[in-house]
Order: structure tokens, then sequence, then C-alpha cells
């Protein structure tokens, strides 16, 4: 019992950090909040339940996800943010895509209503189980977690060790200096957000079939505590969201083992208070990088 | 109908000021929302267990609230920029499980009782408080707010105790946030944790951005179009949240400084030098 709810925390905790991830790829790169994100993450789910009800098959869902999360990162980015480049427009950038956050609220909730979808699927992928070192476990929580950690590591080899990678990593350090070096720093920016929005609609399409419901309101529950994690994981840090994320999520789950339910949804932001508080730079980072 | 139309206005009216005032010292709250939360309970719990009269139920729970926001400001105050939003909103997030979870206020079933506010209380309200920001924007302190906002390292350079003030702002707003909560639950009469989610912080943040966050008019304009706009237009009301991120992502592109962008003291200064 108590090793199920640990790997439902661990699930829980994969799609956190796959949130938690693109905020901190956009906060590394461009030092700003991409409000929006929590919103590329709901419409990741909504893509599974448009998807299962034109009759497609699931796996079809993942890059119509891709695409159009992406895509929608791509808007973000130019409505946004391409406008408001400079250190001072920090609060600018991060006002104007929660406004496009509201709009994309307010559209998933025009088409789907703003009660929760329920997401229809075969019986057999919902109840089939596989046994590993004697205990039975859901065939679906463990394709869900491959494929977060599948995409994880993807991303930590695409930004170590690509070229696209590369720039990213040399925008995150200086935009200036990048640019001089011949890097196209508006390229790396959109690219930064397509990376970021498609790793959320992901997230947000696992959640869906994980749970068997597409919510409109989750970017503003779900969404925003990856926000949370990724102030805990520290700002820009790629392996302090992943950690972050899961740490959480296994908090979250055993809260919920213990009854203490709703308390368990403060404590990621208790700790994010207390974080930022005693150690702004999060509580993974390494010292070699500082990021004010 | 119209009445309430015109209490939500006056009491958005209010709200936004108290996010104004927190950002003259360069600072944005998204605790706002959570400010008024605090402020609508404390002041019903006031009111119906402890049968206090209103004003003074209104005046505790101002000063209480306060108190409270320079608790909280003088340790997160320390953090600029998006780390104090995301401070913020942790704020609000707190209160709003704390308020779920608390029985004596009736948890998620909510606190009933509250009476006897009126339109023209907040209107009262409106106009006080309306006249000190007036006062202020032509004060001295003004200029000294405006050096910290602007460069923080320079303002303490010339001897401007930059913390003090912006924990002082932030209490402030507070406050007045608290106000406009315990003016909201007496005239409501009955309120629940969900009246004051996230997004009620969200939307008086953006209606100071609509109007223009460098003078008191800004947050007063962008308060009164955006609380009757979609009511006066019909079948607009139901498109609320589109129109409304519609309008605050095309006015953040063609002119980011709000709807009236001058600032007052800056006018006249410019005006003695000559």
């Amino acid at each position: 019992m108590l090793a199920e709810q640990i790997l439902n925390g661990i699930v829980l905790g994969s799609m956190y950090a796959l949130v938690a991830l693109g905020y901190t790829l956009v906060f590394g790169v461009l030092d700003k909040l991409n409000f929006a994100h929590g919103e590329t993450f709901m419409l990741g789910g909504f893509v599974a339940v448009a998807a299962s009800a034109l009759g497609a098959p699931i796996w079809l869902a993942f890059p119509c996800a891709i695409v159009l999360c992406g895509a929608l990162g791509l808007l973000v980015e130019w409505v946004s943010f391409r406008k408001f480049q400079s250190a001072d427009a920090q609060i600018t950038a991060a006002l104007s895509s929660l406004a496009v956050g509201l709009i994309v609220i307010d559209l998933v909730q025009k088409s789907f209503g703003s009660e929760p979808v329920s997401l229809e699927l075969p019986l057999a992928v919902r109840t089939a189980t596989v046994n590993i070192a004697g205990t039975e476990l859901a065939w679906i929580k463990i394709a869900i977690l491959a494929v977060a950690l599948t995409l994880m590591a993807a991303l930590h080899a695409l930004v170590q060790y690509t070229r696209v990678g590369r720039n990213i990593r040399a925008v995150a350090e200086s935009p200036l200096s990048a640019a001089l070096l011949g890097v196209n720093v508006r390229q790396v920016n959109q690219q930064t957000f397509v990376i970021a929005s498609a790793l959320a609609g992901m997230a947000g399409l696992m959640l869906a079939l994980r749970t068997g419901y597409a919510a409109s309101d989750i970017g503003f529950t779900f969404g925003i505590k990856a926000l949370a994690i990724m102030a805990i994981g520290g700002m820009g840090d790629l392996r302090g969201a992943m950690a972050g994320g899961i740490l959480v999520g296994v908090i979250e789950a055993l809260a919920v083992q213990y009854g203490l339910g709703k308390l368990g949804e403060v404590v990621v932001w208790i700790v994010m208070i207390l974080v930022l508080l005693i150690r702004p730079a999060g509580l993974f980072q390494s010292s070699t990088r500082q990021r004010a | 109908m119209i009445q309430d139309h015109l209490f939500f206005t006056g009491i958005n009216i209010l709200l936004a000021w108290s996010v104004y005032i927190i950002l003259l010292s360069g600072s944005l709250s998204f605790a706002n929302g959570a400010f008024m939360a605090i402020g609508a309970y404390s002041a019903g719990v006031l009111s119906v267990k402890f049968a206090w009269p209103m004003a003074l139920a209104l005046a505790a729970a101002a000063l209480a609230t306060g108190v409270l926001g320079a608790l909280i400001a003088t340790p997160a105050l320390r953090t600029r920029g998006v780390y104090l939003i995301l401070l913020t909103t942790g704020v609000t997030f707190c209160v709003q499980v704390l308020l779920e979870n608390f029985d004596y206020i009736g948890g998620v079933g909510g606190l009933g009782g509250m009476s006897g506010a009126t339109v023209w209380h907040v209107y009262g309200a409106v106009v006080l408080v309306g006249v000190l920001l007036w006062w202020l924007s032509r004060s001295h302190l003004q200029r000294m707010l405006d050096a910290v906002r602007e460069d923080e390292q320079v303002a303490a350079a010339l001897g401007i105790n930059t913390v003090y003030l912006k924990v002082v702002c932030f209490a402030l707003g507070a406050a007045l946030a608290a106000l406009a909560g315990g003016l909201y639950s007496h005239y409501m009469s009955f309120i629940r944790p969900e009246n004051f989610g996230v997004l009620v912080s969200v939307y008086v943040v953006l209606y100071v951005v609509f109007g223009g966050v460098n003078n008191l008019w800004g947050a007063l304009l962008g308060a009164v179009v955006l609380t009757l706009l979609p009511e006066l237009i019909r079948g607009l009301a139901s498109w609320r949240p589109l129109v409304f991120g519609l309008l605050i992502v095309i006015l953040l592109l063609v002119c980011p400084e709000g709807l009236l962008p001058w600032r007052s003291a800056t006018l006249k200064s410019r005006v003695n030098d000559d």
C-alpha cells in the first residue's frame, strides 16, 4: 500500500517535473515568468479529449498535443515576450502572458464547458496491470512514468549535447554575448518556448489519461504548483525542477496516505516561501551557476 | 441590480488602489485577494461572534491585516520582481487553504450573518482614500517613492530608508484591501473561501495595469472600466475573461504604461525646473 502510494507520488511528480521544466527553461533563457504555461499544460488534456471524441486512436493525441501546444508557445512568445525583452519588462511580460492564459481558459471553457470533461478510454487500457517484484501495478502508471522519464532524459540530452541546446545555454548565460557570437537569439527564444510548451502539453495529456478527465482549471491548481516547484528547484535549474517535481509529488501522495489531504496542497507553497526567503537560488542550485 | 454594480465597482476601486499603493514602492503583490479575505473574515467574525459595531470591526480588521502585511513584507521584500510575485502567490494559496480548514469561521461552508454596509459606505471610503492618495501624490513622500521604484540603490545612496518605505507601503496596501474585504462581507452577508481565490488577486492587478500604474486615476479608471464594461454591453458578460484578456494583451503591446500613463509628480517637477 505504501509502495503503491509512493509510486503514485512519483507518477504525479514526474508530471509536475515536466511542467516545472518548461517554466524553468523559459526563466533560464529569458529571465521571465511565462504565466500562460499552466494553460498550455491544461490544453494538452483537452487535446486527448478532442481526439477521443473524434474517434482517433489515443496515440495520435501525442503528436497533436506537441504540435498544438508548441504552436501556443510560439504565439505566447510572439505576443507577450517579443516586445518585452529588457530586464525592466519582467513584470509586464508576466502580466501579458497571464492575460493570454485567461483567454485560453475562456476559449477552452466555451468549447468544452467549464465542468471537467471525462475521457473515454478502452477498459483494457485502464485496468491492465503488470506484476513487478510481486506487486500488481497499473500498466498505465508505468507507461506514463516511462514516457515522462524518457522526455526528461531527451531534454537533458538536447540541452547538453546538441547545437540547439548549446545555443540555449549560451543565451541563458548572456543574450548579448550570444548575439555577438552569432547566435540567433530570437530563434533560440522561439525554440525554448516550443520545447517548454510541448513538454507541458505532453504532461497535460498524460495527466488526463491517468485521471480519466480533463479540467479547465488545472492551470491554476496543478500548473501553478509547478511554478512553486521551479522556485524550489532553483529558477533556471533543469535538474532542480526534475528533483523538486518528484519530491513534491511524493510528499503530496504521502500526505493523502496519512490523511492530511488538503494540507498536502499547501506544503509546496510553504516550502517555496521558505526556500525563497532562506536560499533564493533554490535547493539544488550549485554554487557555480548563480542567478540573481 | 444597479446598486450591486455600483457596490462592486467601489470595492474594486479600493482593491485597485491597494495594489497601487504597493506598486508605488515598486513591488507587485498577488496577495491582495488574500488580504481582502483576511479582512472580510476578521471583520465578519468580530461583528457576528462578538457583536462589535461595523465601523469598529472594519477598523480593527484593517489594522490587524496591516500589521500582518508588515510582518509578511519584512522578510519578503528582500526579494524583488518575479520572486515577489511568486512569494505573494504562495501567500494567497496558503490563506485560501487555511480558511477552508478553519472550522471556527465555517470552513468550506462559509461565514454568514454580517450586515450593515451600503453603497454609501463604500463610496465614502473611496472618497476618503482618494483624497489621501491625492495628497500623497503631491507630497515629498511621492518623490521618495519614485526614487525607490526607479532605482533602489540610488535611492538608498540618497539616504532614503528603502526597506522601511516598502514595508509601510505593503502594510498600507494590505490594510486597504482588508477594508475593502470587510465592506464586501458586510454587504454580501455571506462569504466563502472560494470568493477570494487567486483569480481575485490577478484581476485586481490587471485593473491597475490596464488603467496605468503611474497615477491614482489609472487604477480608478481601470477598476471602473473593467468592472462595468462587461455589464454595460449586452452579451459581453459571458465573454468576460476573453474580452478582459484581449484588452490587457493589446493594451500592453500598444501602450505598456496603461491608459493614463502620466506621472503627476514628474509633471509638477518639470514646471518647477522651468
